[in-house]
Order: structure tokens, then sequence, then C-alpha cells
């Protein structure tokens, strides 16, 4: 139990007019960074609020840490960026690291210590200019970003829970977070960051854990999850004029069920009871020019695409009967 | 570690709010403020002492030489010899009124005198004179007019009735006063005691009243700016919202003590400079005379008969006061988005607190009333009547008990209602709650 950085088990919580989440289990193993995806509105929020005791669950179970999630001591080894960002505006930039330092129980003068060596180090306090000194509301979006970031991780957290970290970041900024992500990583820390930009996640995730609707819909590693999707997508790249035959064997559903037109090619998703082999023999048959044609892992975004799709089907269904 | 965390709250709400502008313009103008409040009209009544010299034509019918007489008379009571009367007696016959009068009214309305009086046998026998002018409603000066006019006529008078003229003026010419004091269980105090008890009563009252609404609407702006900013998940993520909102409340608490300590002391320091020049500026028997509570209060400069029991009663009424409704405000705070909303959403609370506030005089002219009682004893409007009220007069022990006990209720559950709505509304965005919804979030959490 104790290699868990998180154990969320069966986890309830009930809004006004509806079910933010449904009977959620998801298990985050220690030193891992873990993708929580989903797409707007998928309870990622409620369940992150939940992880940190900043709502109670109406029914479930949480432990962050080994420890139940309202026990301080656990709390207070958890860095947290909300995806909904802010700082007191009037404030000198030290005195708000000090004082989110404190609030995560360190003393001041070790919070202080550790805002410079994030200042330093995000290069907001450079020889010509310590932003430090000055007020929030003086530094730019980027720099105020950077400084919210410093503010989760000062206290050298266990765990970092980033909440759609990469929304309304620069590309520099974004590549400073990426970085930083992967040290904590190396230093045995757990990442959890939730979004819905499917090629961070890819980049960076060792699991995900897709949720829509308050359910999970998959979860694992991204490998076994992604081979466990494989050899079952082509790409498939066509030069000069296409027959009009090939569009009616792509748009055959016992052969193709999806198709997702990437420019350079085309990504097919093969139907269950179809093989590549059949599908290359009906395309050679209606005389498709073809210049690639390759069994590919799907992407995942094409996973996200495909089981959420999926999941709205099911619910609808269930809606009519 | 609580503790800690709540000290690091109380810590950021206080230095944060000490360092702005407006609270060092505070501390420096409050007293000049106060000041002001307290002494501007002493000084204008003084200033106004000086400058009631008669202005006036005299028209005198009575042909018994009593227009001249009224000039004696003005003159002698006049305060500063600096500003000397212009009275000009203009002694005409009976039927010449008609022509005087149009002839001073031309004089008054070319702004040369202030105003005509017109004395004619109904004057003799002690019935009336006319006065017509600029004056006519000041009622100052035509009492201290008509008080010159009945002494004179009945100088007058007298000396028709053969008596020694030397005799009547010296037998008529008085300078009466009532002083009155109060009497209570606890002795009798001076007449200046009193009226320094009623200043102090009434500034206490001010400053509560004063208090509950700035620094409650501090409480709110702050809880505004955590949840608009967004800073608020955050800080609740590392502290509990029941901890946030405690340390927001004692921060701005603390603030609101020690700018009103500094108030406190800034005024009686302006004070001891600014009484002894008004004490010299009066003369101390117009002093005396001009019956102004300002002038009474400051000649003397009495200190209110306060004892130590009560300056701490006060503040404990202070403190829960401020308790409870800076908790509501700052459940106003989180269950709003804007400044805007939160204006209409406050008004429950300020029809509370102005609602006290409209109690005070009823109080302070009566303030052994049911109603007095009943309005010190109310949790809602104890808080400002109560201190109000002990100051003027001694407090049965039970009301005294009743309103502290009551008070101290109310504190708990507004506390724990609003700490429950702080909880929900902190998090929330949107749609501001209706009273409904409120009382969904308060059975919720």
């Amino acid at each position: 139990m104790t290699d868990l950085a998180i154990d969320v088990q069966h986890v309830v919580k009930r809004y006004d007019q509806h079910v933010a989440v449904k009977g959620l289990s998801l298990q985050v193993p220690r030193g891992t960074v873990y993708g929580l995806l989903g797409p707007n509105g998928a309870g990622k929020t409620t369940t992150i609020r939940m992880i940190l005791n900043i709502i109670a669950p109406d029914q479930g179970s949480i432990r962050v840490l080994g420890k139940a999630s309202n026990d301080p001591t656990a709390t207070d080894r958890i860095g947290y960026l909300p995806e909904e960002r802010g700082l007191y505006r009037k404030m000198k930039v030290r005195i708000v690291l000090q004082f989110l330092g404190e609030l995560r129980g360190m003393t001041r003068p070790e919070a202080d210590r550790q805002a410079d060596y994030w200042l330093e180090r995000l290069s907001l306090k450079t020889p010509d200019k310590d932003w430090g000194e000055s007020k929030v509301d003086e530094l730019s979006r980027g720099m105020q970003q950077k400084v919210q970031f410093i503010g989760a991780l000062l206290h050298d957290p266990d765990l970092v829970i980033l909440d759609e970290p990469f929304s309304g970041l620069d590309p520099i900024n974004a590549q400073a977070l990426k970085d930083t992500v992967v040290e904590l990583r190396r230093r045995g820390k757990t990442v959890i960051f939730s979004t819905h930009l499917m090629d961070n996640a890819e980049r960076l995730c060792d699991s995900v854990c897709i949720i829509a609707h308050g359910e999970k819909v998959l979860d694992g590693a991204v490998s076994a999850v992604k081979s466990a999707h494989g050899k079952r997508h082509i790409a498939l790249a066509l030069s000069g004029d296409v027959p009009g035959g090939v569009a009616a064997v792509l748009s055959d559903t016992t052969l193709v069920t999806r198709v997702d037109d990437q420019n350079q090619f085309l990504e097919l998703e093969l139907a269950r009871d179809a093989t590549p082999q059949r599908l290359l023999e009906r395309l050679v048959a209606a005389g498709a020019p073809i210049t690639r044609f390759e069994l590919v892992q799907p992407s995942l975004h094409q996973i996200f695409l495909q089981s959420v799709g999926a999941e709205g089907v099911e619910e609808g269904m269930s809606g009519q009967g | 570690m609580v503790r800690a965390k709540l000290w690091a709250v109380i810590r950021r709400e206080y230095l944060e709010r000490v360092k702005t502008r407006a609270f060092i313009l505070g501390c420096v103008l409050g007293p000049v403020f106060i000041a002001g409040v307290l002494f501007v009209p002493a000084w204008l009544s003084l200033r106004n002492l000086r400058a009631d010299r008669a202005n006036l034509i005299v028209i005198d019918a009575t042909g018994a030489g009593l227009g001249q007489r009224l000039r004696a008379n003005l003159d002698s009571a006049s305060t500063t010899p600096k500003a000397p009367n212009t009275i000009d007696v203009r002694v005409t016959a009976p039927d010449g009124i008609a022509a005087a009068e149009s002839l001073a009214t031309r004089a008054v309305v070319a702004k040369e005198f202030d105003g005509y009086v017109v004395l004619d046998a109904s004057t003799m026998r002690g019935e009336r004179a006319r006065y017509a002018g600029r004056k006519a409603t000041a009622v100052g000066e035509m009492r201290r007019l008509e008080t010159a006019l009945r002494q004179t006529t009945l100088a007058q008078r007298l000396e028709q009735a053969t008596l020694n003229p030397a005799l009547v003026d010296s037998l008529t010419r008085s300078r009466l006063e009532l002083q009155s004091e109060p009497l209570t269980e606890k002795g009798r105090g001076s007449d200046a005691s009193r009226q320094a008890n009623l200043m102090f009563a009434l500034a206490v009252a001010f400053l509560l009243y004063m208090s509950m609404i700035l620094y409650g609407q501090l409480v709110m702006r702050g809880v505004l700016e955590e949840k608009s900013t967004r800073v608020a998940e955050v800080v609740v993520s590392s502290v509990s919202p029941e901890t946030l909102l405690a340390g927001k409340v004692i921060g701005v608490g603390a603030v609101g003590l020690t700018q009103q300590i500094i108030w406190v002391i800034g005024t009686v320091y302006v004070g001891s400079y600014v009484a002894p020049i008004l004490a010299r500026m009066a003369p101390s028997t117009t002093a005396a005379t001009a019956g102004t509570p300002g002038a009474a209060g400051l000649g003397a400069m009495s200190m209110p008969d306060i004892h130590i029991a009560s300056l701490l009663l006060i503040l404990l009424f202070f403190i829960l006061g401020y308790g409870v409704y800076s908790s509501l405000y700052a459940a106003v705070g989180a269950s709003v988005n804007s400044e805007q909303e939160a204006q209409q959403a406050l008004a429950p609370i300020l029809v509370l607190i102005v609602a006290s506030a409209l109690f005070i005089q009823p109080v302070m002219i009566n303030p052994t009333s049911t109603l007095a009682a009943v309005a010190s004893m109310f949790p809602f409007s104890a808080p400002i009547i109560m201190p109000l009220r002990m100051s003027l007069v001694p407090i049965p022990p039970w009301e005294m008990a009743v309103a502290i006990v009551g008070l101290g209720v109310a504190f708990v559950v507004v506390i724990l209602l609003a700490a429950r709505i702080y909880r929900v509304g902190l998090l929330m965005y949107g749609k501001r709650p209706t009273f409904r919804e409120l009382a969904r979030w308060v059975r919720q959490s």
C-alpha cells in the first residue's frame, strides 16, 4: 500500500444538479509521472480537489502518501498548481513565496532560501534584476506563472499535482516546466498532472488514466495502453489521382471503423475482424497509388478519441434504454 | 502546526494592510479629522461670541429714552472691547415711526446695518417690540436682544415708578445661569464631567459603528480578492478554510485596533495642543455664558470618569461585535464574484448596522427607556448601543449579562454559519447564490 502515492477507492462526489465523479478508483505508484486525461468537465479538477482535501468526497476513501487525505502531515508533502491561477497582486513576490512556504509548514528563513534558489533557477533573479523584490502585478503573465510554479515546489514536496499546467504557457515556460517535471521524476518524486493536451501526456507520462463523465474509461502504463490498442492502426499515404474505388474501400465499415486525415497521411483504424492483409488487397484491387502502408502504434490522442467517443455512444444508448 | 499556519495568515493580513498608503494616511488624517469634528464647532461658537457685536438701528418712539438705555445695556454686555457695537438710536415721534422705518429698511438693505428695532408705547407697557432685519432667524442673537430689551424695559418702568435709577440698574443687571449636575447611585458628578461622559459615549458609539462597517468591508474585500485572483485555491489546499477565515478576521481586527489606538493617542495629542489655544481665545466668563457643550467641556478640559472595567467591557463588545459582523462580511465576500454583487448582497447586513446606529440618538436622550434597554441587549445592536448606554447610566447586572451572553452566542453561531458558507463559496464561481442555495451550502458542509 505504501508504494502508492495516491490510492483513490470508489469515490463519489455529487453536486446540486449532477454527479461530478462516479465511483472513481485510481492508483498512482510512487516515483511516476501520472497523467489524468479527460475532456473538459470530465471531473479531473474535482478529483484533484478531493485528493487535496479541499472538498470532501460523498463516498469512498482517498489515501495520500500512505495517510488519510485529511492528515495535515500528508498535505504538507504535496505541491499544488491549480488550473485557475492567481497570486496576491499587491504583494512582493518574495513575501508571497514566504507565505506559501509557511502554509506548507516551512519556517520563513527556510522558505526564503528556497525562494532564492528557485527564482535564480527560473531566471527571475539575475545579477541585473531581482524580480523577487517586485510586486506581483509588475510581473508579466509568464513570470507570474513561474512564480506560481515555484510556490508549488518551494517545500520540496514528495507529490506534485499540476492541474492543466500547460494551459496558457508560452513555449519557453512550457519547456522549463517539462524539464522540471523530468527532474522531479529523476529525484523519485511523484508528479500528477491533468491535461487534455495528449501530446504532452504522451511524451511525459509513465501512466495515464482517461476519465470521462466522472468515470474511468481506461488506465495503465502508457506503453501497455498503447500496445493494448496496437496492431489495429495503419498509416496510409496515397499520391496523385486517387480512383473513386478507394473511397468505397475506406468507407467499408467491415474493414475500417475510423479514418483520421492527418494531411500527410491517413490514420486508419481496422474493424475488429479485418486484417491488414485484407485491407491492402482491397486497396490494391481498387488501384490505389500507395506510397506508404504501415502498421503503427496509435497515438494517445487516437486512443483518447476512441475511448471517450465510445463512452459517449454508450451513454446515449443507456439513455434510450 | 495549525497554529503556525494560522499565525502566518494573521501576519500576512496584518502586515499587508498596515503597509498600505491608505492605512498610513488614515492614521495621520484620523486624529486631524476627529479633532476637527470635536474642536471646530467649539471654535466656531467661540468665534461667534467674539463676532456678536450688535449692529442695528433703534427707532425709539417711547419718548422716554428707552433707546439710549438699550444701547447702554447692549454695550455693557458686549464681550470684546475691540469690536464695539454700532447702535444708531433714532428718537422719533409715534407718528413718525413709518417714515423712520422705511429709512431704516433702506439702510438695512444697503447692508449698513443688520436690522432695526422699533420701540413704542406698547414696549413701555411691557408688551412687545419689533425687530426686522437679516438676523431675524438667528435664535441666539434674538434671545440676547430680547433679554436686553426685557431688562431695559423693566428698568425703565421701575424708574418711572420713581425708584432710584442707580439702584434699578444694579438690581436688574443679573447674569444668572443654571448649573446642572447628574445624581446617580455612584454619587454626584460635576456638570463638566457629565458633558465629557456624553461626548465620550458618543465617540465610543461612533467609533464602534465606523469600525464595524470599515473593517467588515476590509475583511470582505480580502476574501473577494482571494476568490477573484484564484489564490484561494492554493491557500485552502494548505490550510483549512476555517483557519483562513479565522486568520483573516483576527488579522484585520488587529489592524483595526492598531488604527484606533493610534487615533485615540493622536486625538489626545492634537487636543492637548488645541485646547489651550481655545481656552485662551475664550475669556472664562463668556465661555460659561456661551452654553455650548464644546466650549464648556474644553474650558474645563475635564476627563470623563470612565473606569478600567468599563474600558474592558467596551473592548469586549468591540471584539464580539466585530467578530459577528466581520464573519457576516466574510460570508458575503465568499458567496459573490464581484464588488458590485457584494454591495447588493451586503444590504441585509447594512440594515442591521444602520438600524443600530439609528438607536444612538433616542438612547442618548433617554438611556433608561425600555427601547434603550432592548436595543442594548439585542445581539446585533448591542455592540454599538450597550457601550453607549453604559457610559451614560449604570446598567443593571442582569441586563449586562444578557447582552454579553446573547452576543457571545450570536458570535459562535454566526462564525459557524459563515465558515460553512465560506468553505463552499470560496471555490464556487458563477451565479450569485440565492438564500435557499446558501442554506444548502450550510447544510452540505
